[in-house]
């Protein structure tokens, strides 16, 4: 394999001429492989974002990009590790969260006066990508979308339950009223409400931090103090266990076992991402899977206001980057802003205002159905110890529903972890 | 003849051995003592990763704090009942080898390995916080004990049906030499691969091991997320890993009892399983310590299982060492605290090490 990767690399170096300027990408996403360079026809966030890149390596002169190797789970890991060794990729994706944690130490390129000169109009951007890739008034990266939890719904399942009012699902609007949709589905279908990952990836954790937002609370301040075991986290959890405790949802889906029973059609709900919007439209469309009447939905308000968990994919430069190599790493960078409409297929929001605006960006499949959710998109404070914080919380819910952890004693636990790391 | 060269043109003994040593000594140094003391060195600091790569002088000296950080806490009592189930075994263990040294059914060396290890048992459980105190890392300790429960699962699993196989498996036939192949395959196989497989297998939608329960009316297990048997499903999945070497070691020491102990035990009646309890066990004890130690060492730095399949979960009880010591140096950035977590395990294999050698040496 490595063989095969080296050759292909020395064939694509010759083919490029000697003169082109081999950049390193690193990304997650997953792998792609035979992405192709057309970029309006490939389906799933891995195989648009790698037909964008080979677009990108074909068509801009002098440049050869290289997609570099890495995982999902350990991409942070990987980055620090390169970056600590002094050999970051030339240009790489990251999460808005995990500005503070690298633009703090130095590691990324500030790049607000280089924008113009390659061709990105940060003026199209919206106000909140904007946000999204500013830390101390620099700007550190190119903002690819927003991303947010939504409800998959399966309107089936809700038809059945007597669920769905003028074509669209009836969703709950307070932690009762969930308890009673739930019941009422397992009546009239015997099926799950809910299904989301309650056991692996932190999906669990965002919706609990959602339902926290709604009620106006948070878990740590912005000066650092934790605030986990309060009234509001103590209902936010116990809205969610109500239904396990119920025999109504099953804690122990992990990501691919949660997905795979909505798309089996065991499930009215499931929450996940933005990003599985164009997957799951494809696979209700092919004639073997459960799923056949597939609908998006706003994370719905259980509590006063509205909020869901949501974050930012954007793209950085190393600060170490210069000449010719920072020039031909801006103009990826521009490249694939250019692309923003593409990327936005997956079923994330766009963050460019010219792209929000175009028929091509409405016209989406499902669009219409989740306008609400870039409003109510939230997140935890700024905070570098972002990974480890929702590393503890994760641990403690799924301590709750997978090992019957009393929720106070877990919140409580919970509190005294995330302060300690805050104060460290 | 006589050599033709002066003898003063000749390398004396000493010379040439430190010169055929050189090349290894050199690796040797490089490789593994130096990054040992470094990574000693390191552990002295407060050291983030990221930081001190851009910046050398972002460390700061601060002696032993990482391991009070790690080990200790506020207010840590120590109480002689305080975990009595572990306690009084310690008790029972050191009663035990006291009895067995006083009357000769135990050799010295083990007698003295029983009773450290007893009064570590006595000792080591015995901390707890005291009134308003706390660990400072409450994860710590609890990781080190799931290391320990995966260590005492995995490497009597291991020893025990690579023996068993390797008895199965010690005739030369052609579909024996299959059979041993076969079982060896799954040692060549990386981490990645083999928790990929385990993880489909343990799936309780799609898995092997589901589709056979239901097929008997059972509902299936989830193994991966539930806290009884996340354990259980990464020490399988290590078994089936690491089972071949273990084989191999045996059925090398299996084809080195001679066949005439066999006739003779036969002659006395010791067939089969009585001759495999008389005869085999005895002549391969050697091959257990040693199968047994390298077991140990190799299982105390179990990662890739815990990390791919259970992701330390659930409610971290299947966290373990190498992985927290990864969190803390990768995703955390505090290299100086994972330093000195690995320093612990190497203080913990370290011993076992030494045990092997001493075990080496000992006469049969």
């Amino acid at each position: 394999m490595r063989n095969v990767l080296l050759t292909a690399a020395c064939a694509a170096t010759l083919a490029t001429g000697a003169f082109a300027q081999e950049i390193t990408l690193g990304r997650f996403f997953g792998a792609c492989e035979d992405a192709g360079t057309d970029t309006t026809t490939s389906t799933g966030e891995a195989c648009i974002i790698q037909s964008i890149i080979n677009a990108a390596d074909a068509e801009l002169d002098g440049i050869s990009i290289n997609t570099l190797p890495t995982d999902w789970g350990n991409y942070y890991d990987q980055i620090k590790a390169a970056y600590a060794g002094g050999t970051p990729p030339d240009v790489h994706v990251m999460h808005r969260h995990r500005i503070p944690e690298f633009a703090g130490l130095g590691a990324l390129a500030e790049i607000s006066g280089d924008l113009e000169a390659a061709g990105i109009d940060p003026d199209d951007w919206s106000p909140a990508a904007l946000e999204a890739v500013t830390y101390n008034g620099g700007i550190y990266g190119v903002p690819m979308d927003f991303h947010a939890n939504l409800w998959h719904v399966n309107m089936e399942i809700m038809a059945e339950a007597g669920l769905v009012e003028d074509g669209k699902p009836v969703l709950p609007s307070s932690p009762e009223e969930l308890l009673a949709h739930a019941q009422q589905v397992k009546e009239a279908t015997g099926k799950d409400y809910l299904a989301a990952d309650f056991a692996q990836f932190p999906i669990g954790v965002r919706v609990v931090l959602a339902l926290i937002w709604q009620q106006g609370a948070n878990i740590f301040t912005e000066d650092g103090t934790a605030t986990i075991n309060t009234e509001a986290g103590r209902n936010a959890v116990t809205a969610i266990t109500q239904l396990f405790d119920a025999g109504l949802a099953d804690p122990q889906l992990n990501y691919a076992d949660s997905q795979q029973a909505f798309l089996n059609g065991e499930a009215a709900i499931l929450v996940n991402g933005t990003w599985v919007v164009d997957f799951y439209t494809a696979e209700a469309a092919k004639e073997e899977v459960g799923l056949d009447d597939y609908y998006v939905a706003d994370f719905p308000t259980l509590f006063d206001t509205g909020a869901t968990w949501a974050d930012s994919h954007m793209w950085a430069i190393p600060s170490t980057l210069d000449g010719e190599k920072k020039a031909a790493a801006l103009k990826v960078l521009a490249f694939i802003n250019d692309h923003n409409i593409d990327w936005a297929r997956t079923g994330h929001m766009a963050v460019r205002k010219s792209v929000v605006e175009s028929d091509a960006y409405r016209s989406l499949p499902h669009r219409d159905e989740y306008t609400g959710t870039a409003a109510i998109a939230k997140d935890t404070p700024p905070s570098q110890r972002y990974g480890a914080i929702q590393d503890v919380l994760n641990r403690e819910l799924q301590a709750i529903w997978l090992t019957g952890k009393p929720v106070e004693d877990a919140l409580d636990d919970a509190e005294l972890e995330v302060q300690d790391l805050l104060d460290r | 003849m006589q050599n033709p060269r002066k003898p003063a043109s000749r390398l004396s003994q000493t010379q040439a051995a430190w010169i055929l040593l050189a090349p290894f000594l050199f690796t040797y140094g490089l490789f593994l003592i130096y990054p040992f003391f470094r990574g000693f060195w390191i552990s002295l600091h407060d050291w983030n990763l990221l930081a001190v790569a851009f910046n050398p002088d972002a460390k700061q000296f601060v002696g032993l704090r990482n391991y009070e950080r790690v080990m200790w806490g506020r207010n840590i009592e120590w109480g002689p009942l305080a975990a009595p189930f572990w306690q009084l075994l310690g008790i029972a263990g050191l009663a035990v080898s006291v009895l067995l040294r006083g009357t000769k059914r135990l050799s010295r060396f083990n007698a003295i390995a029983l009773g450290v290890a007893s009064v570590l048992v006595i000792i080591l459980p015995g901390f707890h916080p005291g009134e308003e105190g706390r660990w400072y890392d409450r994860r710590f300790w609890p990781t080190v004990a799931n290391t320990i429960v995966f260590v005492g699962l995995a490497v009597p699993g291991v020893t025990i049906s690579a023996l068993l196989l390797a008895a199965a498996l010690n005739r030369e036939t052609r579909a024996m030499g299959a059979l041993r192949t076969l079982f060896f395959l799954s040692q060549v196989l990386s981490v990645t691969v083999v928790t990929l497989i385990w993880q489909i297998m343990f799936s309780p939608r799609q898995g092997l091991i589901a589709n056979i329960t239901e097929t008997f009316g059972g509902t299936p297990i989830n193994w991966l997320t539930d806290e009884q048997f996340a354990m259980a499903a990464i020490v399988i999945a290590t078994i089936w890993w690491s089972l071949g070497i273990a084989m191999i070691l045996f059925l090398a020491g299996l084809q080195d009892i001679s066949k005439d102990i066999y006739e003779a035990a036969a002659l006395d009646n010791a067939k089969g399983a009585r001759a495999f309890w008389y005869v085999t066990l005895p002549n391969l004890k050697r091959t257990v310590t040693l199968v047994v130690v390298l077991q140990i060492i190799l299982h105390f730095q179990v990662f890739g299982q815990s990390h791919l399949m259970t992701q330390g979960g659930p409610n971290d009880t299947t966290q373990v060492l190498v992985r927290y010591i990864y969190q803390t140096g990768f995703r955390d950035s505090e290299l100086g605290r994972a330093s000195a977590m690995a320093v612990f395990l190497f203080v913990i294999m370290g011993t076992f090490s030494v045990i092997q050698f001493i075990v080496g040496r000992e006469k049969t």
